[in-house]
């Protein structure tokens, strides 16, 4: 033979391999995004429950009830502030710890590895640890803070022997965001860590040479070209804190009273415990278009930053 | 005196010995060149200078003080990467300012005195009209006065440049390589010049320091490097094509191409050494005929002449004629240590 004749094998043709390996995403997205997010608009105009599923059009009518609720009103608010005030944190918490992690020191890799965890461990696993150590009476924290003579008789936080940490209203608000904080905090990290460490040594370098000290590196060189790599770590840690309802579901189920009640918890709570699918659905879609808008803004603004 | 003194300078990487004890002063107001091939330790020797690298051992000097230990901001050096390493998110107004700010507690300068120097170093770059640009909106040419402006607001008592010119295209380094000496010598900063780029060194050097494996080979001008080599790795690494090395019984030696030449064309045939040289092909050059083939005795040596393309004398693959190379240009080399030797220890008598 001539040649090597490459369209022998099958493998060998482009349009196929290219099916081939977009096909896993494409099924991922169609089935397990793409159609649930179908469905729920479908249910949102619907008067669909789960006693009768006959999807009949309905117009706004959902929506209009449920923003016409003051639960929901109360929900959404609420919502939006355990975002925003997590996300400081986690923002904070994240650039401080990125640059440390991004630091020469030894046991890096054994801090970088344990400080991955609540990251890397199940949510639902997690949130039973946190439920246990933020206990009503057996509270591990209660325990320490006992120890210290910080709780119990003439103690400096409460004559009490417990805090009541998802209790009180104050507190399990607090607990709350803590422990978003204290989930979502590592994957920021990371991502900050991998902008960091795109930087070019030559331009941390050129910084030493002209006298720049830490600080100013940090303020002026570093943090403004990593600026778009936060953008995004703030975008994920946004949407999904946005969206979820596991903490709560573990931690409270929205208690005491709505204090801690979120807009994916209430969402569950009226479409599958409540059995009424399309007004579950409305809730649940009236994150959508302030997500979308939020996404779009934020990646504009990543890439008008960009500078490389 | 000199500006910097460098003594018994080492700097070890684990077994890997990158600076393997220099010793070098360097002069005021001379363009320096480290010349050697990638590798050789040249980069980390100017990293040693500037204070980013701590040596292993060694000690330098800048004016009179000890800087060995001390930071990049307290040697009065500055520096210009290969990549130019211009901060992107600023103007280049803020980009040739950002020493001067960082600077700004100990040298104790207001507003005004700040964007006056940075005003005048741009003024004296032409690049005063480009204050406000970012930088990828600049060409390289551009982009490399910025860094040396930047480099050079603070007046520094050392200029570093590490192989500025190789960002840029061929046509543009040549003019830039004019520029950067004339800047230089009008300035009458002391420079140092990192390239593996022989021409380069040749053409800017007031001397070149030629290094490999961590050591320096040779200090000297330019024509001092090149026509009197120490040893047998400077006489190749300068020139192109390099120089040809035979081998005799006890030490080897060596001519340049364009020294070879047919035996009718040597100004003093008297004084020169003659081989019969054994034609296998010839390269038209345009300037020159590059003759590649062997001479008597050395057959398994390939051995190049250079002929200026003015020689009309024939010149014919396959065939055999009597070269020639002038005593003086014939250089020894012990055969063990690479080093020059005199035709004498040689035992050499043509």
């Amino acid at each position: 033979m001539g040649r090597l004749s490459l369209g022998s094998f099958p493998l060998d043709n482009r349009r196929l391999i290219g099916a081939l390996f977009l096909t896993p995403a494409l099924l991922y997205i169609v089935l397990l995004v793409g159609f649930p997010f179908i469905l729920s608009i479908a249910f949102g105009f619907s008067d669909v429950t789960v006693g009768n599923t006959d999807l009949s059009f309905v117009g706004f009518r959902n929506f209009l009830a449920v923003w016409e609720n003051d639960i929901f009103r109360q929900v959404f608010e609420t919502t939006i502030r355990f975002t925003l005030i997590s996300q400081v944190f986690i923002l904070i918490f994240a650039n401080i710890l990125a640059v440390i992690f991004t630091q020469d020191f030894t046991g890096k890799w054994f801090a970088r590895f344990i400080f991955i965890l609540p990251w890397a461990t199940p949510v639902s696993l997690a949130m039973i640890g946190w439920l246990w150590m933020l206990d009503t009476k057996y509270s591990s924290i209660d325990y320490l803070l006992l120890q210290l003579g910080l709780l119990g008789r003439g103690g400096l936080l409460s004559d009490n022997r417990n805090l009541f940490w998802l209790a009180a209203p104050d507190l399990a608000q607090i607990s709350v965001i803590f422990v978003q904080v204290w989930r979502m905090t590592p994957l920021a990290t990371v991502i900050l860590m991998a902008g960091l460490s795109s930087i070019p040594t030559d331009i941390l370098d050129q910084a030493e040479v002209d006298g720049s000290r830490f600080m100013r590196t940090l303020l002026q060189i570093k943090l403004p070209l990593i600026l778009p790599i936060m953008v995004i770590a703030l975008l994920f840690s946004m949407i999904t804190m946005f969206g979820d309802m596991t903490v709560v579901y573990v931690l409270t189920r929205g208690g005491p009273v709505d204090y801690t009640r979120v807009l994916g918890l209430y969402s569950f709570q009226v479409g599958i415990e409540g059995g009424n699918l399309a007004q579950g659905a409305a809730i649940s879609l009236f994150a959508f278009p302030l997500l979308l808008a939020m996404a779009i803004f934020m990646l504009r603004t990543a890439s008008r930053a960009e500078v490389r | 005196m000199s500006v910097v003194e460098i003594s018994g300078l080492r700097k070890h990487f684990d077994a890997v010995r990158a600076v393997d004890g220099v010793d070098l002063s360097i002069q005021p107001g001379e363009f320096l060149v480290i010349l050697g091939p990638s590798g050789c330790g040249k980069t980390t020797l100017m990293r040693m200078i500037a204070g980013l690298e701590k040596p292993t051992a060694g000690s330098i000097h800048i004016g009179d003080a000890d800087v060995t230990e001390l930071p990049p901001r307290k040697r009065g050096v500055s520096m210009v990467f290969q990549s130019y390493a211009l901060y992107p998110h600023m103007n280049v107004y803020n980009n040739i300012a950002f020493p001067l700010k960082a600077q700004r507690r100990e040298k104790k300068f207001d507003r005004a005195t700040m964007r006056g120097k940075v005003e005048a170093i741009a003024r004296l770059l032409e690049i005063d009209t480009l204050l406000d640009r970012r930088p990828r909106q600049l060409s390289g040419g551009q982009r490399q006065r910025v860094a040396i402006a930047r480099a050079m607001v603070t007046q520094p008592a050392v200029l570093l440049l590490d192989e500025p010119l190789s960002n840029l295209d061929a046509k543009l380094r040549a003019n830039a390589r004019d520029e950067l000496k004339d800047f230089q010598r009008s300035s009458n900063i002391t420079a140092v010049f990192v390239t593996h780029d022989q021409i380069e060194a040749m053409g800017l050097g007031d001397r070149i320091v030629v290094m490999a494996e961590g050591k320096i080979q040779q200090v000297g001008t330019p024509q001092r490097i090149y026509d009197d080599p120490a040893n047998e790795f400077v006489a190749t690494f300068l020139g192109s094509p390099s120089m040809n090395i035979l081998r005799a019984q006890s030490h080897r030696f060596g001519f340049r191409p364009e020294h070879f030449l047919p035996k009718t064309l040597q100004d003093n045939p008297n004084n020169s050494v003659s081989f019969d040289y054994f034609v296998k092909r010839v390269e038209y050059l345009g300037s020159d005929r590059l003759i590649y083939g062997y001479v008597g005795g050395h057959e398994n040596e390939l051995t190049l002449a250079k002929v200026p393309s003015n020689v009309r004398a024939a010149l014919d693959i396959e065939n055999e004629y009597e070269f020639a190379v002038q005593r003086e240009n014939i250089k020894y080399f012990h055969e063990a240590s690479g080093e020059r030797i005199e035709a004498q220890m040689a035992g050499a008598d043509w």
